[in-house]
């Protein structure tokens, strides 16, 4: 029981390592693919945005270059249409030559432009979602005041900003302007992008982050996965197990086996000695007598002396049989009798048999007609069919591989359950038939001719009857027949 | 153990005696009795070691010995008495006899082996064999001893003479080869031949060839 509780706890131990470091892949496996569409998207958000600037600097530029005539009202200038054209651009101011910008903010910035010959940030409000753009030109000098919010492309967005778990934003000298909140990070496995936009002019970071937590986890696959290991390890034990049980169970026969023969050998053995003292000594007397006779004049009195002596010999060894007899008498098998499955029986020494089958290449065959219940003693009844099995298998080896056939048929006769073993072998010579089931008559060299006379036996004394003839085409046919049990009424 | 057993058909006390060792009595009794059948005297052993302990080694027999007896093996018994030096002959009877019991025993030095129960032809015919066999070994022991015996008398010189001899050189080559004159070899060879008491010198070389090769 302890042995089977430690065997058991390697077997856990196992599921446990295996499942755990299957668990550990599937969740790298998950995170990287995660990481992999976190970056993917991050990259797409950038260049988006990236686009948009340029196109800031290049409206900018195109303002400055074609310099635009305002004829009649400010309000009714060309470039006063841009805003209707692009949504982000909130207004466009323009200083004359020598005009005032209505800011210090513009006319410092515009300095800067004009220094560094591109366009220069004025006023940056992320906090009010807009930033200014200058671009110091002549005669005249722009400004645009874009909308952050307008300018992100939504359309083309490649995530849902109200639900995506990512949080995206745009920074820019400690300001901080976010395009989509995300989800609060907490505990978990952390991933960022941080890149300047491709515009020199408008230099914001665009700062993507997401945390993958513990239950974006592939949970329902590491279940899978437990359960799978969990299967095929208790697959794989079962196997193991019923190999190991066939394994003792074969062990156990073959010891039987060898058991029966040294108890035969032992029993001979002590027969033998026991019968032969007596034997000698009736030899010996009689030998003795005869030469006594034989003298001229005859030693009567000493002849009739051996010959008293010889038949006290021969009532002894008469005893030994009768001791040895009394000895191996098999308890009343008859009384013991209770209800077994015929087909059972027959499975179960087939079970047994598969090794000693299979070696011989003998496939046998089990014809169960209707399901049979007899009453037998249930140790006896496999003694029986092993026997006949065994008997059946080993006429089979007489024959060529492609002749073998073992048939067994389990059906009912009368109130009678019949088990018939038919196999294709040499089959039972007429001669040797009526002898079949004597004791100690076999036709195998080094047979002990025992095993089918216990059968015989046996099956008569639990009531039944055991016979042999030869089967119809060729080879032989045992039929063991038993009583059925009684239907319950 | 059991004292001597009379023999039933009382022989004369010279005659060669068996020693018939087996535990069981009736055995026992009825091989005595078929065996007093051809004027053997049988002396019957139940126990062996009382036989080991007791027996008479310097008499003419032969010993029969059964291989199942309790507490002691037959072959047990048989390898004691061919290490005390027992010149009997000992015949083993046994109930079962395998092949490998049977070649232990011959190699043991068993003079026969018998089944049980034992063909009386078989037994009487082995004993027989068993004590002639016997009584020539003793005799050729007895010459051996009588020959030794002579031989130490020799002298130094005259047993030299007789190596030469044995060795087939004539009296001349003897002289030559021992510094001596042919004439007292001729002394040296009547006396020794008188010691000995050889007749021919075939005779000499037959009995005392291996006495000279071995000192």
């Amino acid at each position: 029981m302890v042995r089977q509780w430690q065997v058991f706890r390697w077997w856990i131990l196992a599921w446990v390592v295996i499942t755990l470091a299957g668990a550990v892949v599937l969740a790298r496996l998950e995170l990287a693919q995660q990481k992999d569409r976190f970056e993917t998207n991050a990259r797409i958000m950038h260049r988006l945005l990236s686009q948009r600037v340029v196109q800031h600097d290049a409206i900018l530029a195109t303002l400055a270059l074609l310099q635009p005539t305002a004829e009649g009202p400010a309000e009714a200038a060309p470039e006063q249409r841009l805003p209707a054209l692009y949504p982000q651009i909130l207004a466009v101011q323009r200083r004359e030559r020598d005009g005032v910008w209505p800011s210090p903010a513009l006319a410092a910035s515009e300095a800067e432009s004009r220094q560094l010959k591109r366009a220069t940030l004025a006023a940056l409000d992320f906090r009010g979602g807009r930033y200014q753009l200058v671009l110091a030109a002549q005669p005249a000098s722009f400004a645009l005041t874009i909308d952050l919010r307008a300018m992100v492309p939504w359309s083309e967005w490649p995530l849902a900003p109200a639900s995506s778990p990512v949080r995206a934003a745009l920074e820019q000298a400690g300001q901080q302007f976010v395009l989509q909140p995300g989800r609060p990070a907490g505990a978990g496995w952390p991933f960022e992008f941080r890149k300047h936009l491709a515009a020199d002019s408008q230099p914001f970071d665009v700062v993507v982050t997401q945390t993958i937590g513990w239950d974006e986890l592939p949970w329902g696959r590491v279940a899978l996965w437990t359960l799978a290991v969990a299967a095929v390890l208790a697959w794989l034990r079962h196997g193991l197990r019923q190999r190991a049980a066939r394994a003792r169970a074969e062990e156990l026969l073959r010891l039987g086996q060898v058991a029966r023969l040294n108890t035969l050998g032992e029993l001979a053995a002590g027969m033998a000695h026991e019968l032969n003292q007596p034997l000698t000594a009736v030899m010996a007397n009689t030998q003795a007598a005869r030469r006594l006779l034989d003298e001229d004049p005859p030693e009567l009195d000493t002849a009739r002396g051996a010959m008293a002596q010889a038949v006290e010999q021969a009532r002894r060894a008469s005893d030994v049989v009768g001791r040895l007899r009394r000895a191996v008498e098999r308890p009343d098998l008859a009384g013991q009798t209770q209800p077994v499955d015929l087909p059972d029986v027959v499975r179960r020494a087939l079970y047994l048999l598969e090794p000693e089958c299979q070696r011989r290449s003998v496939a046998p065959v089990l014809e169960v007609v209707e399901p049979v219940t007899v009453l037998a003693e249930p140790v006896a009844m496999d003694q029986i069919v092993h026997n006949l099995l065994m008997n059946a298998l080993q006429a089979l080896e007489q024959v060529p591989v492609t002749q073998r056939r073992l048939t067994l048929t389990v059906d009912r006769h009368g109130a009678l359950g019949r088990l018939r073993v038919a196999d294709t072998g040499p089959g039972i010579a007429p001669e040797v038939l009526p002898r079949i089931f004597e004791p100690f008559f076999s036709t195998r060299t080094g047979g002990l001719g025992l095993g089918l006379s216990l059968c015989e036996t046996l099956a008569t004394h639990m009531g039944g009857a055991l016979s042999a003839t030869r089967n119809e085409a060729h080879g032989a046919l045992f039929t063991l027949t038993l009583p059925r049990q009684p239907p319950t009424p | 153990m059991s004292p001597p057993t009379p023999t039933p058909t009382g022989s004369a006390p010279l005659s060669p005696l068996i020693h018939l060792i087996d535990d069981d009595a009736a055995v026992r009794d009825s091989l005595a009795l078929l065996i007093g059948t051809v004027g053997l005297r049988v002396q019957t052993w139940s126990d062996p070691q009382a036989f080991i302990d007791r027996f008479d080694r310097q008499g003419i027999g032969a010993i029969v010995l059964d291989v199942r007896m309790p507490g002691i093996s037959g072959l047990t018994v048989l390898d004691t008495l061919v290490a005390q030096g027992v010149d009997q002959p000992v015949i083993m009877l046994t109930g079962h006899g395998t092949v490998e019991m049977c070649r232990r025993a011959f190699k043991a030095g068993a003079a026969e082996f018998l089944e049980k129960p034992v063909n009386d032809e078989q037994l009487l015919e082995a004993l027989q064999n068993a004590v002639r066999q016997h009584v020539r070994s003793r005799e050729r022991h007895q010459a051996d001893r009588q020959a030794r015996d002579r031989y130490a008398q020799l002298s130094e010189r005259e047993r030299e003479v007789l190596g030469l001899i044995v060795a087939g050189l004539t009296n001349k080559e003897i002289g030559r080869a021992l510094d001596l004159s042919p004439r007292t070899v001729e002394t040296h060879r009547a006396n020794l031949f008188a010691k000995l008491g050889a007749e021919s010198l075939a005779q000499l070389i037959r009995h005392y060839a291996a006495l000279v090769e071995a000192p």
